[in-house]
């Protein structure tokens, strides 16, 4: 029992040195990932080990009865599982992938990426999978010569830039014998804004604004302006509750009334202590005043927003929100 | 080790798929049904049937307990019909049973590996039994589709569905042969078993017995197997000399005829005649199960196999496949003059058999004090003098068949004739014995050698005169022809002898049968030859050939190693170079490049295109405008999604005024 900890300390040394040694397509410096000769793994797949294991049965067999035709037989199969065994490699040799992030998103929610993948040559390559590819039960095929996207979806937990990180593209064309892999690294990374706290005090300057006006109980009724598509961070007192019911999709109500309102979104106006939720917060009043269309800015130690109202304006001021104290502005 | 991540979905198999192996197993064993027990068959039939019905009726199908009793049931079958679950046909019983019973389970992909990498298995099992050039082609056919279902279980791409799995399979087969061509060739064989399970000596074969009785060799008559061929030096002997020797019987208890026991007085030596007439020759003899061989009347020597007393040839085991010899005959050999002992032996008859009417009829041969070889022509002058018949639908024969033939029935074949005139040649004191084996042969022009069939079994005796020792006598040749009967000769259409009766067989039907005939033997010949004889003696002969000879059984596996890798390498590059094109584009970049380099501005290892123009801008200001526009229409067209088709003849019109040089 004492030597537990120790154990898992070797092996998280172990696993470590492992990962280390491991080698992984990177990406050039135009962002592609080529995948060479020396980075792709191979080994039999438990279809491939029995197959092997048949084969030198019937190998045994037909030396010790001196069946030429079947040895002629069992020749033929393992020259096939051979040639399968490098049919698999040479199509993942010489792929190039090619990573673009998708658009931001909050922390918690899946980051998309979009993958593009070509082939060098005229080789049609066929059965590619892609670790984290959205649509798991279908792999990929590329035609000679043309390139295919595939989505890939990342979990995100924490605001910044949110790499693609490894993906691992795999292979068990053309019998399933064996399985042919490679770490690669394409470079992408995909902003994530932090995730809005689900209430947080009022702006200052709100006051009796936008935030005090009764919602649904008649007196806003003349200053409503129309819907538009329900956005991630929408309050729910503003959704569109009726044409959800008569199935036109999930609406966000806009308010007249609220136009021309000017807010400062201010850092310091909140007392929380921990930053993060204090930017949870911030995110969650960005919102909210974007909802009710109002001007706003934002304030933030070392950084201003200046006014501004739109859709435009919120991903400025998200963007702001995520890098906040983070070195290196731009994750690349 | 092996990694399977659980990651992917186990694609579940399509009913397309299933059905697709369901008629693939049965179309595989279909040529095995027949060399099995029925009840083995009706099982097996009964599951597929099953596995038919739950295709269309998912209902049908079995759970999971009923499949369980359906394997107790089908092993208790195997068990039941063969005893052992091991041997060729037990195991093969066993396997063909799981095999159907594993395609009541066809889950998920795994199922249906499972059931191909059985399905291959089968087909080898076969190969125990039958290994006919047809059967090879059928399975190969069978193993192509079975590779060609299991790339399509693989793709799960969509789109055409047989098509990308077919060109895929195509492709690996054709690259395979080169490959299976050197393994087979140069694989190192075993030269002697090294374990045996005692698979065979559960079939009976065809050919001849080891004892002669009426009926025994017209069964083989209207037999269609091929006996043995026949690879002469030189000229062959003519047709009514090609009498193959294989057995001699000494003893008779008026019916039956066997080896018997003959005194052996020392190792019998040959009084050659004239040497003109040696015949060497190769046969290549059909599995018998048995140790006899044969040989023209009369071998000398022998390779590879035995000259036994009496001029008989042996091999050293049971002939359990397709064996090969070399022989020499003398056609006009004269042996010395046997032992008193063995005169003696040959002079025994069967007690109570002999008739007053045998004794009559011999004595009016040697009437007048005539000499053995009177009587012997007296003897032949009678067989075709009185009606006698040659048919191969003989009446029964009574309790003393050669009393009955000779004087009642009259009609017989060549045993009959056979046995009838040796018991009358010991009755007359003449030393006889009767001798088993093939008379005439085939000539097969396309292939350039001789068949002998089944049907040209044989049986005639040799008679010991004074002076000239043991001579061949071929009662049955006496018969008048006109006394054939036609209708039994006719059942051997194609197969039939027409030297032993010079039978009329120009009907073009017959001569096209008999075209046809020698072409498919030409082919099994070379089949024979070429692949199911290929032995280690073979291979070391292919050293010899090379020089490698010394090396033995090591310089075959260094050259096998070194063939395989040879030709693995060419394979492959011809799989890397011929797909490969280089792209319109990046040729051109490569030409932007070179410019670049004759002023000492090549890209550096590992640098990008973007990183390397802002370099070359950064050194030479002046090329600023020129560099950035290459790079503006490369760039998008190289990595964007929808290069525009025309960039290609702009970066062409670009190039051409691009020619920077040296400052000084």
């Amino acid at each position: 029992m004492s030597r537990s900890p120790e154990r898992a300390r070797w092996r998280g040394w172990l696993a470590a040195r492992f990962d280390a040694m491991l080698r992984r397509a990177r990406s050039d410096p135009d962002g592609v990932v080529r995948i060479g000769a020396r980075q792709i793994y191979i080994l039999p797949t438990r279809f491939g080990l029995v197959f092997g294991a048949v084969l030198l049965v019937m190998l045994l067999g037909s030396l010790n009865y001196q069946n030429n035709l079947g040895l002629l037989f069992t020749f033929f199969l393992a020259a096939v599982a051979l040639l399968a065994m490098h049919h698999a490699w040479f199509n993942l040799l010489g792929l190039e992938l090619q990573a673009r992030p998708g658009a931001a998103v909050f922390a918690g929610e899946s980051a998309r990426f979009t993958l593009s993948v070509r082939g060098r040559g005229r080789r049609t390559r066929a059965d590619l999978r892609l670790s984290g590819a959205e649509d798991a039960a279908a792999p990929l095929a590329v035609p000679a010569g043309e390139q295919s996207g595939c989505a890939l979806v990342v979990t995100t937990r924490r605001r910044g830039w949110q790499p693609l990180g490894e993906v691992r593209v795999e292979t068990c064309h053309p019998l399933g014998l064996f399985r042919a892999w490679c770490h690669t690294l394409p470079r992408a990374a995909s902003l994530v804004y932090p995730a809005p706290a689900s209430l947080a005090p009022p702006p200052p300057g709100a006051g009796a604004g936008a935030r005090a006006l009764p919602r649904g109980a008649g007196a806003g009724l003349e200053d409503y302006a129309g819907a538009r598509d329900y956005r991630h961070g929408d309050s729910p007192r503003h959704l569109d509750w009726k044409a959800y019911a008569r199935e036109r999709g999930l609406l966000t109500k806009q308010f007249e009334g609220e136009q021309g309102h000017e807010l400062w979104i201010d850092w310091a106006a909140l007392a929380t202590v921990d930053p993060e939720t204090r930017l949870a917060e911030l995110a969650r009043q960005l919102l909210d005043a974007a909802a009710a269309g109002a001007r706003f800015g934002l304030r933030l130690p070392g950084v201003e927003e200046p006014l501004a109202a739109g859709e435009a304006q919120l991903q400025r001021c998200l963007t702001r929100l995520a890098l906040f104290g983070l070195e290196g502005g731009d994750g690349h | 080790m092996a990694t399977e991540r659980a990651h992917w979905p186990e694609p579940v198999p399509d009913r397309l798929q299933r059905l697709w192996l369901t008629l693939l197993v049965i179309a595989g064993a279909l040529p095995l049904l027949p060399r099995l027990d029925w009840r083995i068959g009706a099982f097996a039939s009964a599951l597929f049937a099953l596995r038919l019905l739950a295709l269309r009726w998912h209902g049908v199908q079995p759970g999971r307990w009923l499949l369980v009793l359906l394997t107790l049931v089908g092993i208790a079958n195997c068990l039941h019909v063969y005893g052992s679950l091991s041997g060729r046909q037990g195991g093969a019983a066993l396997f063909l049973t799981m095999l159907a019973l594993k395609l009541l389970e066809l889950h998920a992909r795994r199922d249906l590996q499972i059931a191909a990498i059985l399905l291959g298995f089968l087909v080898v099992v076969q190969f125990l039994f039958d290994q006919s050039l047809g059967l090879a082609l059928y399975l190969a056919l069978v193993v192509g589709a079975m590779l060609t279902l299991l790339a399509d279980i693989n793709a799960t791409t969509g789109g055409g569905r047989l098509r990308p799995a077919l060109t895929t399979t195509t492709r690996l087969a054709l690259q395979a042969l080169p490959l299976t061509l050197v393994l087979f060739l140069l694989f190192p064989r075993l030269s002697a078993p090294l374990w045996d399970l005692g698979l065979d000596a559960e079939q009976a074969r065809t050919g001849f017995s080891d004892t002669m009785e009426p009926g025994a060799v017209s069964e083989l008559v209207v037999n269609g197997e091929l006996a043995f061929r026949v690879r002469f030096d030189a000229t062959p002997p003519p047709p009514d000399q090609r009498y193959w020797r294989g057995l001699v019987l000494w003893q008779t208890d008026g019916r039956r005829w066997t080896v018997g026991e003959p005194p052996r007085t020392g190792p019998a030596s040959l009084a050659l005649a004239a040497a003109a007439d040696r015949l060497d020759y190769e046969v290549v003899l059909e599995p018998t199960d048995r140790r006899w061989l044969f040989a023209l009347d009369l071998p000398v020597a022998a390779e590879g196999v035995v000259l036994a007393p009496d001029h008989l040839l042996r091999a050293s085991r049971a002939v359990e496949s397709a064996l090969r010899y070399r022989v020499r005959s003398v056609l006009d050999a004269r042996t010395p003059a046997p032992s008193a002992a063995l005169r003696d032996y040959a002079l025994r008859l069967p007690a109570g058999t002999i008739t007053p009417r045998m004794r009559a009829l011999v004595a009016s041969w040697r009437g007048e004090g005539a000499d053995d070889q009177t009587v012997v022509r007296r003897a032949l002058a009678y067989f075709n003098r009185e009606a006698f018949h040659y048919t191969l639908l003989p009446p029964p024969l009574g309790p003393n068949p050669v009393d009955t033939f000779l004087f009642e029935t009259r009609r017989g074949f060549c045993e009959h004739y056979a046995s009838s005139f040796a018991t009358l040649m010991r009755l007359a004191g003449i030393p006889s014995r009767v001798v088993l084996g093939y008379l005439g042969s085939e000539p097969n022009a396309i292939g350039g050698y001789h068949m002998v069939w089944q049907s040209d079994a044989h049986a005639w005796v040799e008679v010991l005169l004074p002076g000239r020792g043991w001579v061949r006598v071929d009662p049955t040749a006496a018969v008048d022809p006109s006394r054939i009967d036609n209708q039994s000769a006719s059942r051997l259409l194609g197969a039939g002898n027409p030297v032993r009766f010079e039978l009329a067989q120009d009907a073009w039907l017959a001569r096209l049968a008999r075209g046809a005939r020698q072409f498919a033997d030409s082919i099994d010949a070379a089949w024979q030859q070429w692949v199911l004889d290929f032995s280690a003696e073979d291979q070391l002969g292919l050293l010899q050939r090379l020089g490698l000879g010394g090396l033995g059984e090591y310089g075959l596996a260094v050259l096998m190693v070194v063939t395989f890798s040879l030709t693995l390498g060419a394979v492959l590059l011809g799989l890397v170079r011929a797909p490969r094109e280089p792209d319109p584009l990046v040729a051109r970049h490569a030409r932007f490049c070179r410019r670049l380099a004759r002023i000492g501005l090549a890209p550096h290892p590992g640098e990008g295109p973007q990183d390397h123009g802002r370099r070359v801008i950064a050194a030479r200001p002046d090329l600023a405008a020129p560099v950035s526009r290459f790079l503006a229409l490369y760039l998008p067209a190289r990595f964007g999604p929808a290069p525009d088709p025309r960039t290609v003849a702009r970066l062409d019109a670009l190039l051409r005024g691009f020619r920077p040089r040296r400052r000084r």
